[in-house]
């Protein structure tokens, strides 16, 4: 296997529309960025990975548009994993590189939510219509019914859940990609209006329009193209079944305790929380983090909800989760798996934007489907975990 | 380290009544059956299709249990499945797995495919123009046809010459044969293309197992390896690109021999995705076969194209390319040594894939 | 001021269930649910698939299970979403007697202003029991949501 690392990272501003820019000068905003970061051209680029969920933009397959700015001419290839598609985009890339066909290929993923009018209509189309599709199931309510039994079964109060919030809200406003960039306290999130109860406004994330980009490149063109690049040390991704009522307890998501096993095996973790130093997860609803902390192993189940009200997570605690803001603040859904990535390689290269000092080992996940998805990538300042 | 083709599963490709997870599942298993092992001897899942000819986003969420998926890691490519195929190949090659199910769903039946394709357009420049897929592949056509003054029968003879090899192949979808007559006498459809030198639209999937060589000789005493691969886009702008050659093929292909470390001379049989007849002739000129212009001369050889009866007779959208691999592999397995197998996706051909299979 | 294009995708399917999924619609005309068993895990499948995706194999057993069970999870929507239907509703996973995964499903017959009392009354481990559409027409919309039993 060859030695992967990033080498360059090119975030748009994302905002509820970008009525400035098309897709592809989207997409190129991103990539320039990218390339600049990197401190390399479209000629030193080999080939292209390009990420998106169909069909949110409003055009089906908006990569074949976007291509024009990311990949004409060259190998290009499109990924579409729904919510993981940021991150299968980016495990796609890097696999381009391992393989030793590629030495630099670029990773990009642009989402423009804010063409739809709304966008539960196309993600209403997510669910089977056979079974499924009468039964109002939108996006906030697949993970309102996760809150519901966590709070059950552990105890977990509305209150826990607002600190996750707030952590984020916090973080966001240094973060100058960031999308939502607002100061709230536990009291705004407890008496804004519930959407889906437990869950409320505040709770949730917002739509976003937005590109990134990430240059994956060789050990030996990574070591002459930057000082410190986010070496890729592992990635596993993991399928469940379709239907959301197969899953055997919900308060626990299991499927991302196997894959996230699976990755600590292969990067050679042998306690996430001593091994990991900051994580960027995909928690587009407060009570997400708290199950994905919990089944990531760094809190022991039903203990997860304390992180953040204990200041655990924030930036200066001992396990920072999502010191960009993460999802609660910013979801171009189908590139928001690219962001974690690029937010977890930029803390690794301790260039973030709100960085946590010394870090230098970041987890980054994404999930998609009807809680169906996940993936996972593990990356470092150094080569190996064990020096 | 090479890496190779140890089972194949195919469904027969038309009009199908089940639901394209349930068709998924079947070309699967029958990839399983085929290598003769068992879905835990898998390590991951590659899939290539579309979601809105099926009319649900993340369609892989259907597609990946059917496929063998549950608990693995699975990855989709939306695009033609040749890709899921190139994908899994890097996978493999890579050393991050060993043994991958690769599976290609198309499903046309559930919605008019042509408004799936008209949404792929442009809202701004593109779409207003009512050009439709096929009208895209026929202004094609026409500047190729124009160029080199291709006559209407020798476009005719394509279609009955892929017609009659349909006619022989099980898992084909349209097997009627046809004569130059019939096809000349069809109706003009989308200029220059009459209906009978058109695609249908199919059902169906495809399933490969591919596996790193070691373990894929474990498995199989005689894999097909994957030679050379290669893939490439071109401008999305129809405007901006010489219509009468397909260039991203000839940069896929020019790849793909770089790889095989060969050129088209130790071919001996390509799978083309002609979605018109004029198409077959440009590929076969792109793959390297003949020069430019000059495609026609083959057609009156005894060149081994298209034993499956080429896209003009199976054409589920999303799945082409991998249905032309996969009855490559077919041939390799029975008759002969090295192929070459093509797709194309978007609007004229944008995007090509290429692979090179052999023994 | 830049030019803003509207547009709408109107894009008709007609999605085929498939055989075996039907087996299940026609039975819900008889006010029936069914269910597949796997024949290597013994699961009891609700909904019913072609095939078990942990064993891998066809599931051809339709064994039939209560319209009566226990809730899993719940959530209330209170808000406005294109395509979903008016707020409030109450959606939750229902674990049917007999069933060994659990369905989506509406469910009501409480009063849903409030959600922490509605709560009370939809909680997870309620029992509830389907109501049914008067004259089942063979679609999962017969099952017009489930009720809590009453003690």
């Amino acid at each position: 296997m060859k030695r992967v690392a990033v080498v360059g990272v090119g975030q748009t501003n994302f905002r509820t529309r970008r009525d400035d820019k098309t897709h592809p000068e989207l997409t190129r905003e991103a990539v320039s960025r990218g390339l600049e970061h990197a401190g390399i051209t479209m000629d030193d680029v080999d080939a292209f990975v390009f990420g998106t969920m169909d069909p949110f933009d409003g055009i089906n397959c908006p990569d074949r548009w976007s291509s024009t700015a990311a990949g004409l001419g060259k190998p290009f290839m499109k990924i579409s994993t729904g919510g993981t598609t940021g991150l299968t985009t980016g495990i796609a890339a890097y696999q381009h590189v391992a393989s030793g066909l590629f030495e630099v290929v670029v990773a990009v993923c642009t989402q423009r939510v804010g063409e739809n009018v709304d966008a539960q209509p196309v993600l209403n189309t997510a669910v089977d219509p056979i079974y499924e599709r009468h039964s109002g199931v939108g996006a906030i309510s697949v993970a309102a019914i996760q809150a519901t039994v966590h709070m059950q079964k552990y105890g977990t109060t509305e209150e826990q859940m607002a600190w996750v919030s707030v952590k984020d809200h916090e973080n966001a406003l240094k973060n100058p990609y960031a999308h939502i960039q607002k100061k709230i306290g536990v009291e705004d999130v407890l008496s804004s209006p519930v959407v889906s109860s437990p869950l409320k406004l505040y709770e949730c994330c917002p739509r976003s329009d937005g590109s990134v980009a990430i240059v994956f490149a060789s050990e030996e063109k990574a070591e002459q193209m930057r000082d410190n690049p986010a070496w890729v040390i592992a990635e596993s991704s993991i399928s469940d079944s379709y239907f959301v009522g197969d899953r055997p307890d919900l308060a626990v998501w299991d499927s991302l305790s196997i894959a996230g096993r699976r990755l600590y095996r292969l990067a050679g973790i042998d306690d996430p929380k001593k091994d990991i130093d900051v994580a960027e997860l995909y928690s587009p609803f407060t009570i997400q983090e708290i199950l994905e902390l919990e089944a990531l192993g760094f809190a022991d189940k039903g203990e997860g909800a304390r992180l953040a009200e204990e200041g655990v997570t924030f930036i200066d605690g001992d396990m920072p989760t999502n010191p960009s803001g993460g999802v609660l603040c910013t979801n171009p859904i189908g590139a928001t798996g690219l962001v974690r990535l690029g937010e977890a390689s930029l803390q690794v290269m301790g260039e973030a934007s709100n960085q946590v000092d010394g870090a230098e080992v970041a987890l980054a996940h994404a999930w998609g489907g009807t809680l169906q998805f996940h993936a996972l990538m593990l990356v470092s300042s150094h080569k190996k975990l064990r020096r | 380290m090479k890496v190779g083709i140890v089972g194949i599963g195919m469904t027969p490709f038309g009009v199908h009544e089940e639901p394209f997870y349930n068709i998924a599942y079947e070309a699967a298993k029958k990839a399983l059956e085929d290598a003769e092992i068992e879905r835990h001897e898998l390590d991951n899942v590659v899939l290539g299709g579309y979601d809105v000819s099926v009319g649900r986003t993340i369609s892989n969420m259907y597609t990946a249990p059917a496929a063998g998926g549950y608990l693995k890691d699975e990855i989709r490519v939306s695009d033609d499945a040749l890709y899921a195929l190139a994908l899994a190949y890097m996978r493999i090659k890579s050393g991050i797995f060993d043994v991958a199910m690769v599976l290609g769903y198309g499903h046309c039946s559930e919605t008019p495919m042509e408004l799936v394709e008209l949404l792929t357009l442009d809202p701004l420049f593109h779409r207003d123009t009512g050009l439709s897929y096929q009208m895209s592949y026929a202004m094609q056509s026409y500047a190729y046809k124009m160029k080199y003054g291709v006559e209407d029968e020798v476009a005719a003879e394509v279609v009955v010459k892929d017609r009659k090899r349909a006619s022989k192949y099980e898992y084909a979808h349209v097997r009627e044969e046809v004569t130059v007559d019939d096809v000349l006498s069809s109706q003009m459809s989308v200029f220059p293309l009459r209906e009978l030198e058109l695609p249908p639209w199919s059902d169906g999937c495809v399933a490969l197992i591919l596996a790193e060589e070691t373990m894929a000789k474990r498995i199989n005493p005689e894999p097909i390896w994957v030679e050379g691969l290669g893939w490439n886009t071109e401008n999305y702008h129809l405007g901006s690109r010489d219509l009468a050659e397909l260039s991203s093929t000839r940069k896929a292909a020019q790849m793909a021999y770089k790889m095989a470390g060969c050129d088209a001379k130790s071919v001996e049989a390509a799978e083309i995705m002609d979605l018109t007849p004029y198409h077959h002739l440009m590929a076969l000129e792109a793959l390297g076969f003949a020069e430019d212009g000059r495609g026609e001369e083959l057609i009156q050889s005894d060149f081994n194209a298209n034993s499956s009866g080429g896209a003009l007779c199976t054409n589920a959208h999303g799945t082409t390319g991998l249905f032309l691999a996969a009855s490559l592999a077919l041939q390799i397995r029975n008759e002969i040594d090295m192929g070459i197998s093509h797709a194309v996706s978007g609007y004229a051909a944008q995007n090509s894939v290429v692979a090179i299979l052999g023994v | 001021m830049v030019l803003r294009i509207e547009a709408r995708w109107e894009i008709p399917y007609v999605h085929s269930a498939g055989e075996h999924a039907t087996k299940f619609f026609e039975a819900l005309k008889e006010k029936r649910i069914l269910g597949v068993k796997c024949p290597k895990c013994e699961r009891v499948l609700v909904p019913p698939r072609a095939f078990c995706e942990r064993c891998y194999v066809d599931t051809d057993e339709w064994v039939e299970v209560k319209d009566e069970g226990v809730i899993e999870t719940v959530t209330i929507n209170y808000a406005r979403f294109t395509g979903l239907p008016e707020p409030p509703y109450a959606v939750g996973i229902v674990k049917l007697d007999g069933a060994d995964t659990g369905m989506l499903a509406y469910l009501g017959g409480v009063d849903l202003s409030d959600w922490k009392k509605a709560h009370e009354k939809l909680n997870v481990g309620t029992r509830v029991k389907a109501v049914w559409k008067g004259k089942p027409e063979g679609r999962i919309t017969d099952i017009l949501y489930f009720r809590p039993v009453e003690e």
